[in-house]
């Protein structure tokens, strides 16, 4: 079971992860934060990969996916 | 719940309250060195068995500076603007061990720090530089920058900026340092890669971020990161392109500062006794 969590109180909307994620796991929502900005969504979990990209690129440290089974992913960053 | 990997080194509360989030802007590109950091520091300490307490986090003033002391639950310092390395030269005299990482901006850096920045490369100090250039002070309004690119428009230059700006890494590499690359931050992969490397070169490594600016430079995050991949190429690819080469762009191992040191003592010590 895969795991996208955003936390709310540390998105600034940036939308660098759903430019990043190669996808398309996640995309612009209509939730706004109590800053007023625009949070990502997760839309098609099934597709995702869990590269960790958008945990890698992400500037406000907001977003996180389940980290991959140890065997057999060496690129998986914990 | 599920946290940010990261958010293990980070001080997410202090004594007045919540840290975090941090003051930087959507879509900073600081904000992305600082992650692509931590996981670099993350690998080396779960994987390549260094310890936690041996790393040092030090800058100067500015946008890219403010990660340090504010933030991150590692030793660290926060000093006068442009003076974070002589701050980490005496850190080094103090314990050759330290894995010193200094994050500066390219006003502290180049501008107001420039004379400590090339002494620094010409002893060698054993550091790993991580300049977050966004060609302009972003903390006081996005001025002009000496390393704003020509003819680029701010709100000191409306009508384009007159002057040629430093390259860092070729000021650098004139100055002496043994590891040198420029990234853009849509490379985050090559960026951690080049930490670790930094790291662990005994000696000056400079690692130039070219960063995005989106708040002074009035574009989106994405947008910002895109007209950055625009004007860079691939160093392999750089002759004759006329636009600014990324990668690796100089390694020359050479005895460091600390090390010469070491053997002075040793000298000084046989003369002694």
């Amino acid at each position: 079971m895969i795991d996208i969590v955003i936390n709310p109180n540390y998105c600034k909307g940036c939308s660098i992860c759903i430019e990043f994620c190669p996808k398309h796991v996640l995309q612009p929502s209509q939730d706004i934060n109590a800053k007023g900005y625009f949070l990502p969504e997760p839309v098609d979990i099934e597709a995702c990969t869990q590269c960790q990209l958008c945990v890698i690129v992400c500037p406000d440290l907001a977003i996180a996916v389940t980290p991959k089974e140890k065997q057999g992913s060496r690129n998986a960053r914990k | 719940m599920l946290k940010h990997p990261m958010l293990e080194y980070i001080k997410e509360e202090g004594p007045s309250g919540m840290r975090f989030p941090h003051i930087l802007c959507p879509g900073c590109g600081a904000g992305q060195v600082l992650n692509y950091t931590l996981h670099a520091v993350d690998d080396l300490i779960k994987e390549g068995g260094a310890k936690k307490e041996n790393f040092v986090f030090i800058s100067g003033v500015g946008c890219s500076s403010r990660l340090t002391s504010h933030y991150l639950k590692f030793d660290s310092g926060w000093t006068l603007h442009g003076r974070s390395l002589p701050f980490a030269t005496g850190a080094l005299l103090a314990n050759p061990d330290l894995k010193i990482i200094i994050f500066t901006g390219d006003g502290d850096a180049a501008a107001i720090g420039g004379n400590h920045f090339i002494h620094a490369f010409r002893r060698n100090m054993d550091v790993t530089i991580l300049c977050v250039n966004n060609g302009l002070y972003g903390m006081t309004g996005g001025q002009v920058a000496p390393t704003t690119l020509p003819f680029a428009n701010t709100p000191t230059t409306p009508y384009g900026n007159i002057e040629d700006p430093f390259d860092l890494c070729k000021l650098a590499e004139a100055a002496g340092a043994s590891y040198i690359s420029r990234w853009i931050t849509a490379q985050p992969m090559q960026i951690i890669k080049a930490v670790k490397k930094g790291i662990a070169n005994k000696g000056a490594s400079f690692i130039e971020v070219l960063s995005q600016c989106p708040v002074h430079e009035h574009e989106t995050p994405v947008e910002s990161m895109n007209a950055l991949k625009e004007i860079t190429v691939p160093v392999k690819k750089a002759e004759g392109s006329g636009k600014i080469p990324v990668g690796e762009l100089h390694y020359r191992p050479r005895p460091s500062w600390t090390e010469r040191y070491e053997s002075v003592i040793e000298k000084a010590n046989e003369a002694l006794s």
